[in-house]
């Protein structure tokens, strides 16, 4: 899941950075107004984190900016403002929620899961595909019980593939949704991490859930 | 009780005195003039008996038809007359009294023998009231007849009476006429009273945008709601400052709390390095540093509002003071790569407190050196021109576009590029710099443009005796 930050405030936009990638997430951060739309119009974002007040542009035409171009990216604006008009002007114009400065971690990330999960259609909290479960508030991996442990960029990959579960994902769409802009697309990286999940969730079991579709990508599903 | 029924019960109560006072006054000298009039007549037709009786000798007279033929006017049926002898008893009369009995009164009789003439009413049972005059002639001294003229009343009781009837019926009705007319006139005069009253309590429930319609003319009522719709303009004026000052500190203040929270909820969602702790303990130090900063120069400001800062009135020798600074801001000056120079300096004094001219003066080189670019100049002047002292702060850093200069010394003003520019900022120096400007009675303006670098110019009253 790659997420988008526009935060002026630079200690405030690298800790809201940090705590995300903490929790597996892809995160660009971006302090300036229009070159925070630029990027949003650029990439295919799950989530887009904004400051109300930006300079050169303000939160409330990024909101607007976007939703013109009819990209449905869940948006969360941050305001500093406690005025109750502030928040009703972001979210008439197409943001999804907000968050009063200050706020706790735990909120910020979990309205984030919830965004997330409006973002794919009508999803329960917890992703499951056949006896594979994954919890994205406890980020927990189990599969027909047993717990599987993964490290962030693993777990950040099989949360994307089962939140598509039976779709073909093309190397460059993982590239886009799992690691950030930072990311080299020319790398073999992603095959890479692949063959780690499988290593972790197919290995000596009978039923293979991830597979590869030769000359596109890859794909999870049940058969 | 309301305005408007006072107004109206007040100009009531005074218009019926008016009335019943004139009216009563009307009556009385309506009767007083009729009665004058009956009695000269009387007088005149007495006189005229009087005086044929005297061309006649003052023979008795005895034929009722002869008395007629003198006098033609007794056959009017308005008029009767009688003779009496000096007893009391009649001699002879006129034939329109012959029906009644009307002695000679007692009174009459006296006042006959003294030799005047007297008036008199008289009221018989079924009778209308009579006047009467009583003429004595008197030859040689003795009292020879008592010539009595009468007349009935009835006419001039009878005009009395319907006066009086006009009067009581036309009085009321004008009362109440009037009474109407002046509750509808206090109405309209009291209705944009009303409309303020309207208009203020929407006002006061909150909404400082409604005004009152002025009416154009320019009576006490337009006056009124003039100075009203000036006032709220001033109420919302500085409540919308008040709003605008109180978002702009909390939104200043949040933003290190922000900081600080995030950062250490971050820091202890799980175990880290003690060199992970120490970063995020210094960001802490500098955030509580930054709001301490906020919170001293906004008690500052509260206080100077309060009129609770104390001000020195002492000779400073500005050209010492700016030499100083400017070794201050060359130290800083350094750390970034700006070179501050000092222009010409001429000798100047002012009035004031040395303290607070220190601050301003550093504020404002302080943050031309934090809006230079590495490898710029800022320089400092002082002019002296008639009795101004005039110091001028030029640097050629980021600049400021027109419609921030407007605000620049406004409270938590902060424009986008000096945001992206510096971190450091609280928002408040400019506004403090304006204040003690202010309470120096100088002026501080500023020239620039944006990539354009800018000017700042503090201009200083001399003090008038340089000692």
């Amino acid at each position: 899941m790659r997420i988008l930050v526009i935060e002026d405030e630079t200690k405030v936009g690298c800790f809201i950075k940090r705590a995300l990638e903490e929790e597996s997430y892809a995160v660009d951060l971006c302090e300036d107004g229009a070159k925070g739309l630029e990027m949003a119009l650029a990439t295919n974002y799950d989530s887009i984190i904004v400051d109300l007040m930006l300079p050169s542009l303000s939160g409330l035409d990024i909101v607007k900016g976007v939703r013109r171009e009819r990209i449905q990216t869940p948006i969360l604006i941050l305001t500093a403002q406690s005025q109750v008009d502030q928040r009703v002007k972001g979210l008439d114009a197409g943001a999804d929620d907000y968050l009063t400065k200050p706020f706790a971690i735990d909120e910020l990330l979990a309205r984030v899961r919830a965004l997330l999960r409006r973002g794919a259609t009508d999803s329960p909290g917890i992703l499951q595909i056949d006896d594979l479960v994954l919890n994205p508030a406890t980020r927990e991996v189990t599969r027909g019980g047993q717990r599987i442990e993964l490290t962030l960029k693993e777990y950040a990959l099989l949360e994307y593939l089962m939140r598509h579960t039976g779709r073909v994902l093309t190397r460059p769409m993982i590239s886009e949704h799992v690691w950030n802009q930072d990311f080299d697309t020319f790398t073999n990286v992603i095959d890479v991490y692949v063959n780690y999940l499988r290593n972790k969730v197919d290995r000596g079991r009978t039923k293979k859930l991830i597979h590869t579709i030769r000359g596109s990508g890859y794909m999870l599903k049940a058969d | 009780m309301p305005l408007r029924l006072r107004l109206s019960l007040w100009y009531g109560s005074a218009l019926a005195l008016i009335l019943v006072a004139f009216s009563t006054v009307l009556y009385f000298v309506t009767a007083r003039s009729l009665r004058d009039a009956l009695d000269q007549s009387l007088e005149e037709t007495a006189a005229a008996a009087v005086r044929s009786l005297e061309e006649r000798g003052f023979l008795p007279l005895i034929d009722e038809d002869e008395l007629m033929s003198q006098f033609p006017e007794l056959a009017r049926i308005d008029k009767f007359f009688q003779i009496f002898s000096p007893s009391g008893t009649i001699t002879i009369r006129s034939p329109n009294v012959k029906q009644h009995e009307l002695p000679l009164s007692r009174r009459a009789l006296e006042v006959a023998f003294s030799g005047k003439t007297i008036f008199e009413s008289a009221k018989y049972p079924k009778e209308p009231p009579l006047r009467l005059i009583s003429v004595p002639i008197i030859y040689q001294g003795n009292l020879l007849y008592i010539v009595q003229v009468g007349t009935s009343m009835e006419s001039v009781d009878q005009t009395l009476n319907r006066l009086l009837l006009v009067l009581l019926v036309t009085m009321p009705l004008a009362l109440a006429v009037s009474l109407a007319g002046g509750w509808f006139l206090a109405g309209r005069a009291l209705r944009p009273v009303d409309a303020i009253t309207l208009a203020a309590q929407r006002i006061a429930a909150g909404d400082l945008t409604q005004r009152l319609n002025v009416p154009a003319s320019a009576d006490e009522i337009g006056r009124l709601a003039g100075t009203f719709n000036n006032m709220i303009a001033r109420l919302e004026t500085s409540f919308r400052q008040i709003r605008q000052f109180s978002s702009d500190a909390s939104h200043e203040l949040r933003t290190p709390l922000t900081v600080m929270k995030g950062e250490t909820e971050l820091a202890l969602r799980r175990p880290r390095e003690a060199a992970d702790y120490t970063v995020v303990l210094e960001s802490n130090l500098e955030e509580i540093d930054r709001m301490t900063r906020i919170v001293d120069e906004l008690l500052f400001l509260s206080r100077a509002d309060m009129g609770e800062v104390k001000m020195e009135r002492l000779p400073v020798k500005l050209e010492s003071l700016l030499e100083d600074i400017h070794r201050q801001a060359s130290l800083l000056g350094q750390e970034s790569n700006v070179q501050v120079i000092l222009g010409l300096v001429m000798p100047a004094i002012v009035l004031g407190d040395e303290l607070r001219l220190r601050e301003l003066f550093l504020n404002l080189v302080d943050n031309a050196v934090k809006y230079s670019r590495p490898g710029g100049t800022v320089e400092i002047s002082l002019t002296t021109h008639l009795n101004q002292a005039k110091l001028v702060i030029t640097d050629q850093g980021i600049g400021i576009s027109p419609e921030d200069q407007k605000r620049i010394f406004d409270r938590f003003y902060r424009t986008d590029d000096a945001r992206a520019h510096t971190k450091k900022g609280t928002g408040l120096g400019l506004a403090i710099c304006a204040w003690i400007v202010e309470s120096h009675h100088g002026r501080i303006e500023v020239q620039s443009g944006p990539n354009k670098g800018s000017t700042f110019t503090v201009t200083l009253p001399l003090a008038t005796s340089p000692s």
